[in-house]
């Protein structure tokens, strides 16, 4: 067997204890490496930033704990952002472990240590609604009509911040964070093309290609671009936390993603060219 | 007429062009017969959540009622186990998930199964590279050409030697992209839309089952 | 120093079975895995719970007696799992088809077709520089092309000089999903680094 074919036919163990090695080594031993923040976080970030004192945001957890280790830590720089700015907070769940997630992403805010937010007067959290699109329709049609209490069983009647907040024409920007391209496209679809509300998105990377166009046609104002869009939004933040520390892991990683690449396809061609001389 | 079908069917249509009037007409009664379809809708979810678990119910059970040599019988057994003991700790205090043990189980157990199994093809991904993502013909290199683009354009070391791998990333991301998804994006509402119209009509009917 | 809480050190195993399969089957994964279908189904069930009392039990409570139809409705779900009487969940399966094709295909057509089209046609061609006016063209030339690809019915369009056009379109296409493949890459490789930080920081403490 030529050096070629060998390079070719590395055993999979191998290849995955490399993989295990590139994140472990950073993640001990991180480069501090500077970060170029995209146009499509930028964006958002602004879009969230041109909201006057006291607007209401409804923002959608629709992720779980698969999307958590990228999606999440952007969740919290987003919510850093909209506390920062004394916006007013409407959370839901169009995601089943939303509710989950919740708690999750408040530990790391902390509203009300950081911010002095009170809940019910400047956020509240209505739960998760099942549904889907149905439950976007739902709310954005009426709110009151459809949610009676908030996620722990409190009456909505006793919070003030949704005592102005009826539906879509009471509600300044849309906001979503999802694993899903169900719920990415649904927000576009009810809240955008339904009430022409201004939307903001973020997904996993490997989703952005898909809702660009919506980018592209103004339909979604930003874009929170995965684990990438994570650290944007927290560097524009200035809230440094894990997806940041993760550009470090990014960087060994996808480098030797590349290797990978190089050796395969250099082996591949090489050993091709031995078996035709 | 086989009312087992044909009055399914007509509802499908009938709720159908009451969700699609509400957007194209102001008419009120129209909006507000779609508003209580809309709620209806909500809670027959929240009714259909509860059919997978209850078909692994019946396709595991089976499996440990019979016990039959290397059908991973004890394993189902973990299965049953595990749902009946988080939905009888969900339930049980009425707080549902956001009980306290329900939180310690998720965190402790569903969560990092869940992120790390969705998380775990990255293993799969670095071998795919590797073994699969060959520039064997034009079409396979112009996707190879804009993988590996991105790839170096992502990796923040490129980047920070020299800005003009993000660039090309950013450059990639836009007139490239944009095109072509668009064109797909199109593409998708379009067949979105004729199989919607199909099913409304009645031509698409796999979601009724058997016949 | 290793961490002492159990919840920590469980979901460490969990993390590491979770992983294992990646190097081969074996039975601490299938442990975990069927672990997890269990959970998943059982989360589903309490959040199903939890939905129709939010949403349709408080509305009985509230005095709407016509949610009681909806769960009647909800019920018959259930029927497809008999033998003789399977029928009966084909009423609220299309009550739910019903609802969520017309919710989506209504908009559908406003969001995926005429923004898109009318995006791509006011868009100017020619811009004030060289850069912006390529892309423009690319942009332009991308969207047209990508969409005659699809056009399978006429076989004529795919033969001959005027088969370029959906070629074009293929091509472009396929940079855009290498693309794709790129990002992928960094969002499971961002996936994973954060398990890989638990376990590091959480569980081992020794970042």
């Amino acid at each position: 067997m030529s050096i070629w074919e060998k390079l070719t036919g590395l055993p999979r163990e191998i290849v995955m204890t490399l993989v295990m090695i590139s994140i472990i080594i950073p993640a001990l031993n991180p480069l501090g490496l500077p970060l170029m923040t995209g146009q499509m976080s930028q964006d958002w970030y602004d879009a969230v930033d041109a909201l006057p004192e006291g607007s209401v945001i409804l923002f959608d957890i629709g992720y779980g704990s698969g999307g958590y280790p990228s999606l999440g830590p952007g969740n919290i720089a987003a919510f850093h952002q909209m506390f920062d700015k004394d916006l007013k907070i409407v959370i839901m769940a169009t995601a089943l472990e939303g509710t989950l997630m919740y708690p999750l992403v408040m530990a790391g805010v902390d509203p009300e240590g950081n911010y002095g937010a009170v809940y019910g007067e400047d956020y509240v959290f209505i739960g998760y609604v099942a549904g889907t699109q149905t439950a976007m329709a739902g709310v954005l049609g009426d709110l009151h009509d459809l949610v009676t209490n908030d996620y722990q069983g409190n009456p909505i009647s006793s919070m003030p911040i949704l005592d102005d907040v009826n539906g879509a024409d009471d509600i300044d920007l849309v906001a979503y964070v999802t694993t899903s391209g169900d719920i990415a496209e649904g927000w576009v679809y009810q809240a955008y093309s339904q009430y022409s509300m201004d939307v903001v998105g973020g997904t996993l990377s490997m989703m952005t290609t898909s809702i660009k166009p919506y980018y592209d046609s103004g339909q979604l104002l930003g874009i929170m671009d995965g684990i990438k869009g994570a650290a944007d939004l927290e560097f524009l933040t200035g809230h440094a936390g894990d997806a940041i520390v993760s550009s470090d892991i990014l960087t060994f990683s996808q480098t030797l993603v590349l290797i990978f690449i190089a050796v395969g396809n250099i082996s591949w061609f090489m050993s091709k060219k031995e078996v035709k001389s | 007429m086989d009312y087992k079908r044909d009055i399914p069917l007509a509802i499908t249509f009938l709720v159908g062009v009451i969700a699609i009037g509400d957007y194209y007409t102001g008419i009120e009664a129209v909006t507000q017969t779609f508003n209580v379809i809309k709620n209806w809708g909500i809670v027959l979810q929240g009714f259909a959540l509860g059919l997978g678990a209850v078909n692994l119910f019946r396709v595991h059970g089976r499996r440990v009622s019979a016990r039959k040599e290397g059908t991973d019988w004890v394993f189902s057994a973990v299965l049953l186990i595990m749902l009946a003991v988080h939905i009888v700790i969900g339930l049980m205090t009425g707080q549902y998930e956001q009980g306290e043990t329900y939180n310690w189980l998720y965190n402790s157990i569903y969560l990092p199964i869940s992120s790390t199994m969705y998380s775990s093809l990255a293993f799969y991904m670095a071998y795919g590279a590797y073994k699969v993502l060959r520039a064997r013909n034009f079409d396979a290199a112009l996707l190879f050409i804009t993988a590996v683009l991105v790839i170096i354009g992502n990796t923040p070391m490129f980047p920070a030697i020299y800005p003009g791998f993000f660039h090309m990333r950013e450059w990639i991301f836009g007139p490239i992209v944009s095109g072509a998804y668009r064109g797909v994006r199109i593409g998708i509402g379009i067949e979105a839309v004729v199989l919607g119209i199909k099913t409304l009509i009645g031509m698409e009917t796999g979601y009724l089952g058997r016949r | 120093m290793v961490t002492m809480d159990p919840q920590i050190w469980l979901a460490a195993f969990f993390t590491i079975a979770a992983t294992s399969y990646a190097f081969r089957d074996n039975v601490v994964f299938k442990f975990a895995e069927y672990t997890f279908i269990g959970v998943a189904a059982a989360h589903q069930i309490v959040m199903g719970v939890k939905n129709i009392r939010d949403y349709g039990w408080t509305k009985i409570m509230e005095g709407q007696i016509i949610y009681v139809v909806v769960f009647v409705l909800g019920i018959m779900l259930y029927a497809r799992f008999h033998r003789e009487y399977y029928w009966l969940y084909r009423f609220p399966i299309a009550f739910l088809v019903g609802n969520g094709v017309g919710i989506s295909i209504r908009a559908a057509i406003h969001s995926d077709f005429i923004v898109q089209i009318s995006e791509t046609a006011k868009t100017p061609l020619i811009t004030g520089d060289a850069l912006g006016t390529i892309n423009a063209l690319i942009t332009f030339v991308g969207a047209v092309t990508a969409i005659v690809h699809f056009i399978f019915t006429q076989e004529k369009l795919h033969e001959g000089a005027i088969g370029y056009i959906p070629k074009i379109g293929r091509w472009l296409m396929l940079l855009a999903f290498g693309a794709s493949f790129g990002n992928t890459v960094m969002s499971r490789f961002g996936m994973y680094q954060g398990r890989v930080v638990f376990l590091l920081r959480d569980w081992l403490q020794i970042i």
